[in-house]
């Protein structure tokens, strides 16, 4: 943002005028000792847990460690030039940052200031970072579902609005694709999206950014970066950051999907800040509470009714129910789910999302395993026609593994299970999908309904994919309408499945694939 | 500092209980303030501190030190002090004393700095108004700071009021 000098002049000149000189009253203590972005506070008798305190230099902490005679205080940025005997106060303020429409298509840091070089944010809105998550009366159960936009997602794994679900897998599987994904395919939803990048490198941050920008997807995202050069605890409260901005909209009735990427690092910062803290140290060095630091984030994802958003807005929003849907991502090390903060998380969230290794090396992407990735609530809020033909996929796919391996020893086959393999390769094949080409629900109907009625069967199996492209190029051209009734409704009623059928039948009499 | 304050603290509990009991806190005031005004002599310090003197000469030379001033039970004092070798904490335990005094006889101490010196009448002001707003008898410790500029910054305990006009220009400088 560029000013000119009488601006400037301008601006301080309102700012005088508005100044009010008030008696300042508040709590002071001294820093006894500074230690790795720890800092040791005397005094300061009346500061809260998680209080935000100031330090000279305009530099600001955060109360973690209330002791009889000391604060331990971690640092939120530069704490480089604090020394000892320096005074501390207390602001009577809990970490608060700013929310509101005005952050969207912003790159901002972990206390919400941009980042991005576009200038000031303009909101007047600030929410504290830590609020405790919606209670029982004010929820609503999740039954309206959020499309990824990824076939083998949407297909088995459904996602409801209000939904958390759990993104995991080793590095290099995906993981950033499928949630990068997932924003694009918002695109015309309505649904905004928070993307946290915690502990990642400022390259890759540039590189989402950079894609988002290409899809038209930066217009209703927000971004939360907490770098890896960054404190840790601006780390550890990025992820409570992001929720504070979705729960925005969610507390406005709309609805909002936040991105967690990820997870294990904020547990690595936050084990970093309580071994410096001396709290003692658990499991894999990790503290007590570091089951709690992700339990009470991702109850805040939730879906809330209609009563509540009412009296959150004070009767200006009626009638509408708000959600904000997690997808916390978890890296694993070597495939090993059973490590402590992998199964913490697996055990909070709705479901999980779960990628290999061996299938994306194979081509097999993205690389869902289909058998241990569960939506534990996702199905009751799938759309009819998925739900319809997501559960033959699903079948096809369980039965091909079971006798796929057998099948590699075994030279003759009888007719049905030589079938069932065959339809399965051509299954696993179709629910390949290029990164940054999300589906739309009736898409997606038609390539499952293909799959269903055995259109693949008489293919190759590399031909499928080939065949799909063709298809949905024919589907567009020909019969627009259709598939703008199956995305308005979403059913799979008699005239859809039939309109459907035919559609591809004559498809495959032009045989241009 | 805070540790010092933990290790010092059941002395000074001690000490203030039996005061209490025997109603002479004002005395015992008087000899931990000697006490710790003497532990702060660098060169008592140094031997206090040196391992290679042992806990007999110690005594020995405190004793004389102290002759006139201390006697009977903070005599015996000074012994248990020495003895676990805790004779170091004297001023942080005659700090903590006399809070637990301050706090016992619902009086605290306030300091008061203004730019310039304070006269009776002020000072009585300040005195009834601070009285007002922390339920407490205030006993005001008045000090002189031109660099506040003009008006003045309360300190009592913890907390501080910054009515200074230095005060209100920062405030301002970060509001612009």
């Amino acid at each position: 943002m560029q000013l000119n000098p009488s601006e400037i002049s301008d601006l301080i000149k309102k700012r005088i005028e508005n100044f009010d000189v008030n008696v300042e009253a508040h709590t002071e203590g001294t820093v006894v000792s500074v230690t790795d972005g720890i800092v040791k506070v005397h005094g300061l008798s009346e500061a809260m847990q998680g209080e935000m305190l100031e330090f000279p230099g305009d530099s600001y902490g955060m109360a973690l460690n209330l002791e009889r005679d000391s604060v331990g205080v971690v640092m939120l940025g530069a704490y480089q030039h604090i020394t000892e005997g320096d005074t501390v106060k207390c602001t009577g303020k809990i970490l608060e940052v700013p929310v509101g429409e005005a952050l969207l298509g912003r790159v901002v840091d972990a206390l919400g200031n941009a980042i991005d070089g576009k200038g000031e944010i303009d909101t007047s809105e600030t929410s504290p970072v830590e609020k405790i998550a919606p209670g029982v009366i004010a929820r609503k159960s999740v039954d309206q579902p959020i499309q990824l936009g990824l076939k083998s997602i949407d297909a088995m794994i459904p996602v409801g609005r209000g939904q958390r679900e759990l993104i995991i897998g080793d590095r290099q599987t995906g993981k950033t694709a499928i949630a990068i994904d997932a924003i694009i395919n918002q695109r015309d939803t309505g649904v905004k999206c928070i993307y946290v990048a915690i502990g990642q490198k400022r390259s890759s941050i540039a590189n989402v950014v950079r894609k988002l920008e290409e899809h038209n997807a930066l217009a209703h995202t927000i971004i939360v970066s907490a770098t890896a050069s960054e404190a840790a605890a601006l780390q550890f409260i990025a992820p409570y950051t992001g929720c504070a901005m979705g729960e925005y909209f969610r507390d406005k009735g709309e609805d909002a999907l936040i991105i967690y990427d990820d997870l294990t690092k904020q547990a690595w910062a936050y084990r970093q800040m309580s071994l410096l803290l001396r709290r003692p140290p658990g499991r894999e060095a990790y503290p007590g509470d570091v089951f709690y630091i992700h339990s009470r984030l991702l109850e805040r994802a939730s879906r809330i009714n209609a009563d509540e958003v009412e009296k959150l807005t004070g009767g200006k929003v009626k009638g509408k129910t708000g959600s904000l849907t997690a997808l916390p991502i978890i890296e694993t090390q070597g495939g090993d789910v059973s490590a402590f903060v992998p199964t913490n998380v697996i055990s909070i969230t709705d479901g999980q999302i779960f990628l290999e290794s061996d299938l994306f090396n194979s081509g097999i992407r993205p690389a869902v395993n289909a058998g241990l990735s569960v939506s534990r609530v996702g199905g009751a809020a799938q759309t009819k026609i998925i739900k319809k033909l997501g559960g033959g996929i699903r079948l096809d796919l369980a039965q091909y593994r079971e006798l796929a391996a057998f099948a590699q020893f075994a030279s003759d086959l009888d007719e049905s299970t030589r079938k069932q393999i065959e339809r399965g390769q051509r299954v696993t094949e179709l629910m390949k999908q290029d990164q940054y080409s999300p589906m739309s629900v009736a898409e997606m109907g038609v390539s499952l309904h293909a799959a269903n009625e055995g259109f693949l069967d008489d293919l190759e199996v590399n031909k499928v994919l080939d065949f799909e492209t063709a298809l949905q190029a024919y589907m567009k051209s020909e019969h627009a309408d259709l598939l703008k009734t199956i995305n308005d409704t979403g059913d799979y009623s008699k005239e859809i499945k039939q309109g459907i059928q035919s559609a591809i039948e004559a498809f495959i009499k032009t045989s241009s694939w | 500092m805070s540790e010092l304050a933990t290790l010092a603290r059941p002395y000074a509990e001690a000490v203030f209980k039996r005061a209490k009991e025997s109603g002479n806190s004002a005395e015992w005031s008087e000899k931990l303030a000697f006490l710790s005004a003497i532990m702060q002599d660098d060169g008592l310090s140094v031997i206090v501190n040196n391992p290679k003197v042992d806990n007999e000469k110690l005594t020995q030379l405190m004793q004389d030190i102290c002759q006139d001033q201390l006697e009977g039970e903070s005599l015996n004092f000074l012994k248990l002090l020495i003895e676990n070798g805790r004779l170091e904490f004297a001023p942080q335990i005659a700090e903590l004393f006399e809070k637990y005094k301050a706090e016992d006889e619902g009086y605290i101490e306030v300091d008061v700095i203004t730019a310039y010196a304070l006269t009776k009448a002020e000072e009585q002001s300040f005195a009834t108004s601070l009285k007002k707003k922390l339920n407490k008898h205030v006993n005001i410790n008045s000090s002189v700071d031109s660099s506040l500029i003009g008006g003045f910054l309360v300190k009592a305990g913890d907390s501080v009021i910054d009515g200074s006009i230095s005060g209100q220009l920062q405030q301002l400088a970060k509001r612009i």
